[in-house]
């Protein structure tokens, strides 16, 4: 007797290879990869026809062509001339600064929020309810230019009048400008003292854990890493002020009647410029010339205001402010009263003779109008300010003019008065300057490795210091507030995730409400909001696209212009999805290691 | 004989005066931040009633509504886009009158009726070109409510009505000839809330796009799987203005057509269907997940092929488990709408763009930008939370949260 076993060939044998589930599933791949290979293969001739028929550029050999575009926000140095593989380096920089700047605010603001939401206040819970409910459901669209167009641009001051507020920040329709620290050409002194200062840490850091590790003991480790990396880092700092000097090779010229200056730096017989280099600008003796004007401003009539490019008080020995030609004013009674001395004033007429500014004043009241068109004069002597050139190497001060003497007003007078507002900004080199020459000193500050640039207006624009711009500031508040509502709804959820009896275990170990909650309930929900975090991260990331409604000029509107410029589409395209997916993956590598250790280790 | 003392009367656990000192007075550290946050709600109340109501200028807002509404959609063909806008209210009142009173589908039917009632008392009062317009769609609304009521077999006819009122609304839109009543109507006109509209009916080629590649990328053969997973990633990870710029540059180029043949609204469609479709298809892969193995084990145990198994028992249950999460999807998809300006398309947010740079509105002094944008927001808000409310509903329902 023979023992039959079913073999499974003999079973495989039998089932023909039509119905065999493994032939199928191969044939089946084979067919679809065939279909969209014979697809791709027929829409990329249509696209390679069509674009050799249009002559549009179908490989990436345009990239080294100048570009051409004018960027106002470059994290990097960047001119005009520059090629367009730079102009889209500078777009990607953007897109990171509004990225990474936009998800720290918004995980502030987000778990603020969440935590709100769970308040035992009625008031406080439903704030955050309608803030979290209002915000997701308004497109994001509509949020950036309500913020942009509607908020930011008509209601702060002007440039020419900005807010100062405490801690050198100057806020106006602009932008926001702050103080700032630049590394200069000396920056390397510094560096070896950083590398040094980094070893340090790392070595007494390890050593701190072995030793508590050793005595099996609890304690912190970063009291010793951070105190022995800032002395060492302090130590090198000062050093290097201490023996300031000026690098050679280093050059500047300014042109007194201008206001402007350059710095360059001289090596290989080519001269480039030179960023943020402190120089000493003197002038002995100036003058600014500005009128008076009538100013519709947003939903009000501002009278008879004057404004100078600012000047601090500090900056000069003398500030006089007086009318071009006092008689005349005098003959009028009109008055200046300051509400920012020397540089922003309104022209007034001291109606009832109490010699103060008094509502109303501002005004004729026979014409309602007000006392525009008057000249005025600021007269300064001895003014020293030190300047910190920018990125490219630029420095401008008010357009002074030399002050008129006796004799050259009087071979003027035949000449036209200069005309037109803002006299003083960049018009003041007039018909006087020709009578009499502008005295002006100016020196190279020998330098640390650090420069403090301090943040000012000499023209009409910002300079120094560091710009946040009215549009970066705008897609950064729409992006902020709008990802914090959803982040807000997922840390809530995350605290509802804890347990219950977590709390109430907390509780019967004696630990109060606060403690509770920063060291037994967040910790554990920040394991199940993390997830869903990074992808509202990578949403907010995906979002700055529309950074165009602000006019911010980040990757995605680079890639717009410069797409119209060469009709390079399919090229861009090909570079606009590598950057977003480099990005997200970038996102998604780093949060998942977090995630990883953050994870409750299981058995 | 010992007494047990009386025990002094409890505290009240009900009432207003326990109600505020329990929610905002409870403790000094509550106390104060009550009063704080009272006074900067009452302050920032203050100031957008005082907008509103004092200073904004709400003229230009008025007498641009036409253009808010369908842009330069001719205003004699006006009854068309209300005439498919009412039918569309018909069938929902349909599947409102079958369903329970207060279904989810009945609670956003009535809450639309509320919205196009509202607009039809304005009409009649100020806008006679649309007088009589709306309260027709308003009729049509109410009944296609009592026709189901009356009659509730029709409920077997409406996926079918559905499916006609999607073509035919469009064609009535586009219109046929060059004349008369039904004279066609050119793509580029249509716009304002009328465009979003049709823009959001994306999501609707989108589903079976969705669970198509869902489907496939749970596949086991490598070639479908790593195709499915490679579009779904590469779209979902750039954004959606992106893919409408490249879509209006490339699509002519890929399907080798004349630029001018394919109107950008076409354009736009297709990316935003294809976009939608790549975010469907993660969120139907979590209903798969979410189905036991056992399910689809019994179910070729029982003999059923893998079809059957997909089509009858897997997919029911993962649909099921993942309507709020579309709904979700719904809704961002509604708010991405308003991306379609990079396409050079005018939509509602478009117009209110337009609307504030017109002649008339720089003359307002402090311009009307403000006054604009706040409308666009209400209406859009209106849309979309009603959705959210819908969703959370459902999320209840399906006990989604509790299992």
């Amino acid at each position: 007797m023979t023992q039959r076993t079913p073999s499974s060939a003999a079973a495989e044998a039998a089932i023909p290879f039509w119905r065999n589930v493994k032939t199928i599933g191969i044939l089946a791949q084979l067919a679809f990869v065939i279909a969209i290979v014979a697809a791709i293969g027929v829409l990329v001739n249509n696209v390679v026809t069509a674009l050799a028929a249009a002559n549009l550029p179908a490989d990436f050999s345009f990239l080294r062509n100048p570009a051409g575009i004018p960027i106002a926000e470059r994290p990097i140095p960047y001119v005009v001339s520059d090629t367009y593989a730079r102009a889209l380096l500078i777009g990607f920089l953007n897109t990171l600064k509004v990225a990474l700047v936009g998800v720290v605010l918004a995980t502030v603001i987000g778990v603020l929020f969440g935590v709100m939401r769970l308040s035992a206040n009625w008031l406080i819970r439903t704030i955050a309810t309608v803030y979290i409910e209002l915000l997701r459901n308004i497109p994001l669209a509509v949020q950036i230019v309500f913020w942009f167009a509607a908020i930011l641009l008509p209601f702060p001051p002007r440039i020419s009048d900005p807010v100062a507020l405490p801690g050198g920040l100057l806020l106006s329709n602009v932008g926001l400008a702050f103080p700032a620290f630049y590394p200069t050409f000396r920056f390397g002194f510094w560096v070896p003292w950083l590398v040094a200062a980094l070893v340090l840490a790392i070595v007494t850091g390890v050593w701190r854990k072995r030793r508590l590790d050793k005595r099996d003991e609890v304690g912190a480790i970063w009291p010793y890493w951070v105190s022995s990396f800032v002395l060492v880092a302090a130590a090198g700092l000062a050093l290097s002020y201490m023996t300031r000097t000026v690098p050679a090779g280093l050059e500047f010229n300014y042109q007194a009647s201008s206001g402007r200056g350059t710095t360059t730096m001289v090596s290989d017989g080519e001269s480039r410029p030179a960023a943020f280099v402190p120089v000493r600008v003197g002038i002995t003796e100036g003058r600014l010339t500005t009128t008076s004007q009538n100013l519709v401003e947003s939903r009000q009539v501002v009278h008879g205001t004057f404004r100078f490019p600012l000047i601090n008080e500090n900056e000069a020995g003398t500030i006089v402010v007086d009318f071009a030609d006092p008689d005349d004013a005098a003959a009028r009674g009109l008055r200046l009263h300051f509400t920012n001395y020397p540089s922003v004033g309104t022209v007034y007429a001291d109606l009832n003779a109490n010699d103060e500014f008094d509502e109303g004043e501002e005004v004729d009241p026979a014409t309602g109008r007000g006392y525009g068109g008057v000249s005025i004069i600021m007269d300064v002597t001895d003014f020293a300010r030190v300047l910190v050139s920018d990125r490219d190497g630029q420095l401008r001060l008010p357009a002074f003019a030399a002050p008129v003497t006796e004799e050259a007003e009087a071979q003027e007078s035949a000449v036209p008065a200069a005309g037109g507002r803002f006299s003083a900004f960049g018009q003041a080199a007039t018909a006087t300057t020709a009578a009499a020459t502008l005295e002006a000193t100016s020196e190279l500050l020998p330098m640390g490795s650090l420069v403090f640039s301090r943040a000012y207006v000499p023209v009409s624009n910002y300079e120094g210091g560091m710009r946040f711009t009215v549009n970066y500031l705008a897609l950064l508040l729409a992006l902020v507030i709008y990802t914090s509502a959803f982040i807000a709804e997922i840390v809530r959820g995350g605290i509802l995730a804890v347990p219950k009896g977590q709390r109430e275990a907390a509780y019967a170990v004696g630990l109060s409400s606060y403690q509770t909650f920063t060291k037994i309930i967040f910790p554990q929900a920040m394991r199940v909001v993390l997830p869903p975090m990074i992808s509202q991260y990578l949403n907010l990331t995906k979002n700055s696209s529309l950074a165009t409604l602000a006019g911010y000029a980040e990757l995605f509107v680079i890639a717009q212009v410069i797409s119209n410029q060469t009709g390079a589409a399919i090229p861009i395209a090909l570079i606009l999805i590598g950057s977003y997916l480099a990005i997200s993956l970038a996102f998604s590598f780093v949060l998942n290691n977090v995630n990883a250790r953050l994870a409750l280790v299981e058995r | 004989m010992a007494m047990i003392p009386a025990r002094p009367a409890p505290v009240p656990t009900s009432g207003a005066a326990y109600w505020v000192k329990k929610n905002l007075f409870n403790g000094p550290f509550n106390t104060v931040l009550t009063i704080v946050a009272g006074v900067i709600v009452a302050w920032s109340l203050f100031n957008l009633a005082n907008f509103i109501f004092v200073e904004a200028s709400w003229g230009q807002v008025w007498k641009n509504m036409k253009l808010f509404a369908v842009y330069r959609y001719p205003a004699e063909h006006l009854w068309r886009p209300l005439l498919v806008a009412g039918t569309m209210l018909g069938l929902m009142g349909a599947m409102a009158g079958v369903g329970k009173p207060r279904s989810i589908i009945a609670n956003a039917y009535w809450s639309l009726m509320g919205f196009v009632a509202l607009v039809s008392v304005v009409a009649v009062i100020f806008w006679p070109s649309v007088r009589f317009l709306w309260p027709m769609a308003l009729l049509i609304g109410l009944a296609g409510f009592g026709v189901a009521k009356a009659f509730p077999q029709v409920v077997r006819g409406l996926s079918l009505a559905w499916g006609v009122w999607l073509v035919a609304g469009f064609l009535l839109l586009a219109g046929f000839g060059s004349g008369g009543a039904l004279g066609r109507v050119p793509i580029r006109d249509w716009g304002g809330f009328l465009l979003t509209l049709i823009l959001f009916t994306g999501i609707v080629p989108s589903f079976p796009i969705g669970i198509a590649l869902a489907l496939g990328r749970n596949s086991k053969l490598p070639a479908i799987k790593y195709f499915c997973i490679g579009f779904i990633e590469i779209v979902r990870g750039a954004p959606l203005i992106m893919w409408l710029f490249i879509a209006s540059l490339l699509l002519p180029l890929i399907l080798n057509v004349d630029a001018n043949s394919l109107p950008a609204i076409m354009r736009a469609y297709v990316a935003i269907t294809l976009f939608s479709a790549a975010y469907m298809a993660e969120n139907v892969r979590g209903g798969l997940q979410a189905v036991p193995r056992g399910q689809s084990e019994a179910a070729r145990a029982l003999g059923l092929s893998g079809w059957q198994t997909t089509q009858l028992i897997v997919l029911p249950q993962a649909l099921r488990a993942v309507i709020p999460a579309i709904v979700g999807q719904a809704i961002g998809l509604f708010k991405d709408t308003s991306l379609v300006f990079i396409v050079g398309l005018v939509d509602f947010f478009k117009v209110a763009d337009l609307v504030s740079v017109q002649p008339e509105s720089l003359l307002v002094t402090g311009g009307v930008k403000l006054e604009v944008f706040l409308f666009v927001a209400i209406i859009y808000f209106f849309f979309a939370y009603r959705m959210s409310i819908a969703s959370r509903q459902l999320e209840k329902q399906l006990g989604v949260g509790e299992r």
